[in-house]
């Protein structure tokens, strides 16, 4: 095993700016407080599927980030297997973490949205199948970071899998869809535009910048712990 | 200082980084190896030997800086160099359950060699295989297996010849061997770079001595006439590291 | 140098080893044979319906064989070092990749014309007019999964756990080709022909294609020390 020699890390203008999760942390929780009352208390209650329905403004938000948070992780692979810079897989690994907790939050919110609408807490539909997909993608991505000890070989290998992952889900969505078909059809993208009524619709869009903030919030700390990971490693070595 | 003609057929190393955020394989590397010279490598444990010898082979890309033979950058050349080139490794890279005479027919259509029997017959008189050839690799000795992997890499013709720490494993009659086969391929032709770990295998086969430590080249030297301040100078740059270590 | 002339080179390498050592295709026969009686003993393969149980274990035990085959083929390359002798060599990433795609889609395919006769015997199924459908989606399904598996088998062998990591790898991605084959084999088991499948082949064929692609296109960075 190759000793590690480390150079000294230089000094990056970003380490003098105030990090961007302490600036955005509390009105992140703020928002989030909000979203939660405009879900459970200003909402319009759904006229088919009662009270239940009011955890689509958590659920669906969370599934566009678990999207954005593995669309992150294939943009970063790219550039990382382009530029070989660590950089890049800094931000891969960062984003697939905080996207495991995103799709592990719709994977949940699912069943408890389904039980009472549906009759079932699960079912093999496009949506929720490709949700579960993606999430064991994300689990085999980190399941192989946690075998290579090499940091250079694991950021490659793990830029490949990342980019034949994200890769895979839009297939996996379609061969599901041709294959079954329950999930409510799509409210916001569906064809002819949003067919929510505009109350609905407005918490929907709050929700999604809500979470989209804590995201954010959640990635740059957690770019911010594997700094001081490396750094601590580098002391060590 | 650069001559005309006699380093235009060798390699150049410049600015030959290989690091990944604070990891430094490599810190900067800038050698001149003309044609036709027999140099040696040492340097402490995960100083960077493997590495350096990698990236002349096209085994590993540098983060910066170039690698280049005959004033082609070989990730540029890609294929057609690596033909230039051959690589010994400890391990034998070749296939065990096949045989000597297997091996060396694959590697040397894989070559493209327009005559593959013959170049294997030259090489299988030169490293004497003949006894072996139709034996699998995974009978043989350590010793008979690296005259077969130093066959392989000969088979080409390489004008490069690479050999990282060849002589670990081998027995003292084994390594006299090596080093009297070594001294055989030294020609006008043909370069040779070894990475080993004593000074005696260098002082051996060797006309030259690169040290590198932390990454970096520490000592390059000639090794005629320089023998005992050389082997001084290289104890306490291993003591050196050890301590850093501890 | 053509880029194909290697690959035959290495798979006709790869073939000549296996006939020398027989570790894969006995052991990836036998595995497949095996996942098929687990699933005779663990799933109603009598009633209604029975073709589509049929078709999910003939693909669970296709995916899980193959995926075994696929693993062995990369560790006896990684014995010895031997890729680093490709890597070094003139052969282009590319072919190196074709070559090793080669040798496991002829282990895989040849391991599942052993397999499929005795499935179909021992599940009492007459595919009938869906013979043809049956035998286009085991090759189609095939080639998803071993593109896949290829890559991936070489990243595998790399890790501290080996070939073991590969399943974990590779399922989660080979979902679609699965979902497909399961259902283009379900037709042909209730004797429906190509053109009822033909969506599932198309899905299977993109598939292929498009990992064939990214395969090619990353093989490089996975072949690098």
């Amino acid at each position: 095993m190759t000793q590690q020699r480390v150079a000294a890390p230089p000094e990056s203008p970003a380490a003098k700016r105030i990090p961007l999760w302490k600036i955005l942390a509390l009105p992140t929780v703020a928002l989030m407080g909000v979203l939660v009352y405009a879900a459970l208390a200003l909402a319009p209650e759904d006229a088919d599927q009662g009270p239940a329905q009011r955890i689509f403004y958590i659920h669906v938000p969370s599934a566009w980030i678990a999207f954005l948070a593995f669309a992150v992780v294939f943009v970063a692979s790219v550039a990382l297997l382009a530029t070989g810079k660590r950089k890049w897989d800094d931000r891969a690994v960062a984003s697939a973490e905080v996207g495991v907790v995103f799709t592990t939050v719709v994977m949940l919110t699912g069943p408890l949205w389904a039980r009472p609408v549906w009759g079932v807490y699960w079912e093999w539909d496009p949506k929720l199948t490709a949700v579960f997909i993606l999430w064991l993608i994300y689990m085999s991505y980190l399941a192989l970071r946690s075998y290579v000890p090499d940091p250079s070989r694991r950021a490659r290998f793990s830029a490949v899998l990342g980019i034949a992952g994200f890769l895979d889900v839009p297939i996996v969505y379609l061969a599901v869809r041709w294959w079954r078909g329950l999930h409510p059809e799509a409210v916001v993208l569906g064809k002819g535009g949003p067919q929510l009524p505009a109350s609905m619709l407005q918490i929907l869009l709050f929700g999604v910048f809500t979470f989209t903030l804590l995201y954010l919030v959640l990635f740059t700390l957690r770019l911010h712990v594997g700094r001081l990971r490396s750094a601590q490693e580098e002391v060590q070595a | 200082m650069t001559s005309t003609d006699a380093p235009a057929l060798g390699m150049r190393l410049e600015g030959v980084r290989k690091s990944f955020g604070v990891q430094v394989a490599l810190a900067g590397v800038d050698l001149e190896i003309p044609q036709g010279s027999s140099v040696a490598i040492m340097g402490p444990n995960g100083a960077g030997k493997t590495t350096l010898l990698k990236t002349m082979a096209g085994l590993a890309a540098p983060t910066a800086g170039n690698v280049s033979l005959a004033g082609v950058d070989l990730r540029r050349a890609g294929a057609g160099l690596r033909a230039l080139v051959g690589f010994v490794s400890h391990e034998a890279m070749l296939y065990p359950d096949l045989t000597v005479h297997e091996n060396l027919e694959f590697f040397a259509r894989l070559f493209g060699l327009p005559q593959p029997e013959k170049a294997i017959q030259i090489r299988v008189e030169q490293l004497k295989l003949g006894h072996v050839l139709d034996r699998a690799v995974r009978a043989l000795s350590r010793g008979t297996r690296q005259r077969a992997a130093i066959a392989r890499s000969l088979l080409h013709s390489p004008l490069v010849l690479l050999l990282d720490e060849p002589y670990t494993g081998l027995d003292e009659a084994a390594a006299e061997s090596l080093t009297d086969l070594l001294n055989e391929l030294r020609t006008p032709d043909r370069t040779l770079v070894m990475a080993v770990h004593e000074m005696s295998r260098a002082v051996a086969v060797a006309e030259r001595l690169i040290v590198i430590g932390d990454g970096r080249v520490k000592i390059d030297s000639p090794i005629a006439g320089q023998q005992e301040e050389l082997a001084s100078t290289y104890m306490s740059l291993l003591r050196a590291a050890a301590e850093v270590r501890l | 140098m053509s880029r194909l002339r290697p690959a035959l080179l290495i798979a006709a390498k790869d073939l000549r080893v296996e006939m020398r050592t027989k570790d894969i295709l006995p052991a990836v026969g036998l595995f497949a044979l095996l996942v098929v009686t687990v699933a005779s003993f663990a799933f109603p393969t009598s009633g209604p319906g029975r073709e589509g149980v049929a078709a999910g274990m003939l693909w669970m035990a296709f995916l899980f064989a193959g995926l075994l085959g696929m693993g062995r083929s990369f560790a006896l390359e990684s014995e010895e070092a031997c890729i680093a002798g490709l890597v070094a060599s003139p052969a282009p990433s590319e072919s190196i990749f074709i070559g090793k795609l080669l040798s496991n889609l002829v282990f895989t395919l040849a391991a599942e014309a052993a397999i499929l006769p005795a499935f179909l015997v021992l599940l009492q199924l007459n595919p009938g007019p869906g013979l043809p459908l049956l035998l286009v989606t085991s090759v189609a399904g095939t080639f998803g999964i071993v593109v896949v598996g290829t890559l991936l088998s070489a990243m595998a062998v790399n890790t501290r756990t080996r070939e073991a990591i590969l399943p974990i790898l590779a399922i989660p991605i080979s979902v679609p080709a699965l979902i497909a084959s399961v259902q283009a084999t379900q037709a042909a088991l209730e004797g429906k022909d190509i053109a009822a499948a033909a969506p599932w082949l198309f899905l299977l064929v993109g598939y292929g294609a498009m990992f064939l692609l990214v395969a090619l296109a990353t093989f490089p960075y996975v072949l690098e020390e």
